[in-house]
């Protein structure tokens, strides 16, 4: 009895001595290595749905073909989690060489260390022609660390046949006119528009149109901005609009996701990102050539409804052991060669306003162009990732739409104060 | 009569469990050794002794054989011991470091992080938003493990009655849904209460309630505390109704016949001889359900979050938000220390209080 407590005291000393002094991590210093002497195998990690399989075999094929001695490990990661899994791995000795980080999520990891200052770059990589919603969010204290990679942003998808069936022949060009046609069309079984509750996006473009913003900062404090005049107009709108079919007040796009929804082919307008229409063909290929295109309206007919630009930029862990080469990657990305490709394949926007003009062919690509002059980024903090994870701006949405708007809107606007306001 | 009792499930040996042999006839075995496996009719040696060796004729001799034969079985449990203390220990021990100094996103990835006392638990403790997840975790705890262990007594009481074969049928769907992976269960009642395709709603609409159709459940925050609570009871009355099924055949049926025959009801008789015979193992259920319950996190996580509007934060949500969502590591760390704290206190009040009876009504 007595050794097996004098094993487990041991035991308990030895594993609270090696507590108390591993406080310091140590990460991995890594400068890169000399490109193409031995072969180098760089890891890119690149999210779901971001950019087609067959899009990444050419990238692969011709980058490893252009670089001799590189291998490209390409490794596709979930958005559900993403934020603890990249924390980690910029923590850890052990990252990836190049990673594709939502521009939302991109200023907290420039403020955290860990990502390599790319500021002395932007010239070699046409940093002046960047689209701002992506390159904004990427630099923090004027320096660059997250580079843009591809934007997209919603328009208005909608079924040719329920259209036609309604009388509706002109695409809506305020949102006075949208409001019309949607009633017209949510009529008999069918759905005027699938809009969810908590769809925050579309709401944040509605608040922007009426003036608005989620956030603004002074100088020195953030404020949160649902409870001003404008965004409570906006919200107004999103409530309007919402009435006009059958979206779950209490849910977002994904749950169910909404493409599934529309494929049903009793929904007549969903709002999406152009590429929701590849899904909504896969599942109902019956409706591949009846989906057409607009931008969201906005209050008058000269300017396109304001629309949140999503996108990815690319950046380089510190702790990455192959500097030097991952920047050779993330330059091929961002490069023009690319870019061209990409836009056409994926119908997104380019990381470069030159380039816009390459999306002409396609209908969703060309609306999507419409709408992406009034791109706007969400408040370029390094906290707002956690107002995000929080999902404060969600649950004031169902709270607005199930109850009383105002009052709902107050306790928001403090929660994301708080949180932009947190020191670190 | 305790020959014929069945045995209690494998299952609940190996968990731990020991059903107490309080009153049972001599000759029924001994109670089980916790991780043995077996009826416990084998007398437990504490040393394996090396084949072939008389212990009495080396008593006197070669004592650095009887030293490592003393120690061998504490060298053959050093890899678990070891295994254990660095994946529970460590994780533990250096949580608790982390909370006595400044940890956010940049000391995760810089390192350097500085001490700073007792500052975290200072801003921990001083604000309001702690003390309400702090009643709100309790008033979670006891509504849950009330009905948890009501619901279980009568399942249990209910099944000593059924015949066999609706025995079986009551047993093999407790037994499934102790199976359901908890995620997977925790999805179907997502689904099920959606509120525009959700089975419930449709149903509640069938019968008439119209005010149901596309209701929000997860809207309001008292229908989905209402709605957790469901998949919480729903999931542990299994285990607990089981154990005490267990329980009760071990008490002989004679007591039970004596009590009727003396006029008892069946309140009375529960009252009377069950639970005094039991004690031990209510307590048990009741201890473990509040530890599980407690510290419940996959469920409320996967569906709520912690909403809507903090309804359904508990203690181990608040931590996990504090310190994953807003990445301040060092205040999630002294959340989930107090927390440990204060359900070392919850159930020492309840244990103690448990055993305080024990010296009466007999």
């Amino acid at each position: 009895m007595r050794r097996l407590l004098a094993a487990a005291a041991v035991l308990t000393i030895a594993a609270g001595l090696t507590a108390c002094s591993s406080s310091t991590e140590t990460q991995g210093e890594g400068p890169g290595s000399a490109g193409g002497t031995a072969s180098t195998k760089l890891t890119v990690w690149i999210m779901r749905d971001s950019i087609s399989d067959a899009l990444v075999q050419r990238f692969t094929s011709d980058y490893q073909s252009a670089h001799a001695g590189t291998t490209l490990d390409i490794q596709v990661q979930e958005w559900d989690g993403i934020g603890q899994k990249v924390t980690s791995a910029l923590a850890s000795n052990d990252a990836p060489d190049v990673i594709e980080v939502g521009n939302t999520q991109v200023a907290e990891y420039a403020a955290s260390g860990g990502v390599k200052d790319l500021t002395d770059k932007t010239t070699d990589l046409g940093g002046a022609d960047w689209l701002p919603g992506l390159a904004e969010p990427g630099k923090i204290d004027g320096k660059q660390y997250g580079i843009p990679w591809y934007a997209a942003n919603r328009v208005v998808i909608y079924n040719k046949d329920l259209f036609e069936k309604a009388g509706v022949t002109a695409a809506p060009k305020t949102r006075d006119e949208w409001i019309d046609i949607t009633t017209k069309l949510n009529k008999g079984g069918d759905q005027g528009i699938y809009l969810p509750g908590q769809n925050w996006y579309t709401l944040s473009g509605f608040i922007w149109d009426e003036g608005g913003d989620l956030a603004v900062n002074d100088g020195t404090t953030w404020k949160g901005g649902l409870d001003t005049p404008q965004a409570l107009a906006g919200m107004d709108f999103y409530k309007k609009l919402q009435a006009l079919g059958d979206g779950p007040r209490d849910s977002d796009e994904a749950n169910p996701p909404q493409a599934d929804v529309f494929a049903k082919g009793d929904v007549a307008q969903l709002i999406s990102a152009p590429g929701g229409a590849v899904a909504i063909e896969k599942a109902n290929p019956d409706l591949k050539d009846k989906l057409g295109f607009f931008p969201i309206p906005g209050k008058t007919a000269d300017k396109p409804g304001a629309v949140f630009t999503g996108g990815s930029d690319l950046i380089i862990p510190e702790a990455s052991k192959n500097q030097d080469a991952a920047y050779e990657v993330v330059k091929a990305l961002a490069g023009e060669k690319f870019q061209t490709d990409m836009a056409k394949e994926m119908s997104y926007v380019p990381n470069r306003v030159s380039l816009a003009g390459v999306l002409s062919g396609s209908e969703g690509a060309a609306a999507m162009a419409i709408g992406a002059a009034n791109g706007h980024a969400t408040p370029n903090s390094p906290n707002w990732a956690a107002v995000e994870a929080k999902n404060v701006i969600k649950e004031y949405m169902t709270a607005a739409l199930t109850g009383d708007a105002a009052a709902e809107a107050g306790k928001a606007s403090q929660s994301i104060a708080e949180i932009l306001n947190t020191k670190s | 009569m305790a020959s014929e009792a069945p045995q209690p499930p494998g299952n609940l040996l190996s968990a731990g469990i020991s059903v107490p042999s309080g009153r049972r006839r001599p000759g029924a075995g001994e109670p089980s050794h916790p991780g043995s496996g077996d009826a416990g009719s084998r007398h437990p040696s504490a040393a394996a002794r090396p084949s072939g060796v008389n212990p009495r004729r080396r008593r006197s001799g070669r004592g650095a054989a009887r030293t490592i034969a003393a120690a061998w079985p504490y060298l053959l449990v050093l890899p678990t011991v070891i295994g254990t203390a660095y994946l529970l220990f460590y994780p533990l021990l250096r949580s608790v470091v982390i909370s006595f100094q400044h940890f956010r996103t940049g000391e995760l990835i810089r390192g350097g992080a500085a001490f700073v006392g007792l500052e975290n638990y200072q801003d921990v403790l001083g604000s309001a938003e702690f003390w309400t997840v702090v009643r709100r975790t309790l008033v979670w705890t006891a509504v849950n493990v009330v009905l948890i262990v009501v619901i279980s007594t009568l399942t249990a009481l209910m099944i000593v009655r059924l015949g066999r074969r609706m025995r079986l049928a009551v047993m093999s769907g407790l037994v499934l849904t102790w199976a359901t992976p908890v995620l997977a269960a925790t999805t179907v009642f997502q689904w099920l209460f959606q509120s525009r395709l959700g089975v419930v709603n449709w149903a509640l609409v069938s019968l008439g309630f119209d005010s149901f159709d596309g209701f929000s459940w997860f809207a309001s925050g008292q229908a989905t505390f209402a709605i957790m609570v469901l998949l919480i009871v729903w999931q542990s009355v299994p285990f607990a109704a089981l154990t005490l099924y267990a329980g009760l055949t071990t008490i002989p049926a004679e007591l039970h016949e004596s009590a009727r025959i003396d006029g008892a009801g069946a309140w009375q008789i529960f009252r009377g001889v069950t639970f005094p015979m039991l004690r031990p193992l209510f307590g048990l259920i009741t201890s473990l359900e509040v530890i599980w319950v407690f510290k419940c996190f996959a469920q409320i996580w996967a569906i709520t979050k912690g909403g809507p509007d903090d309804a359904t934060t508990t203690l181990p949500v608040y931590a996990f938000q504090v310190a994953q969502s807003l990445h301040k590591y060092d205040l999630g760390s002294a959340i989930s220390t107090l927390t440990v704290l204060i359900l070392l206190v919850v159930l020492v009040a309840h244990l103690r209080r448990m055993y305080k009876h024990e010296g009466e009504g007999l």
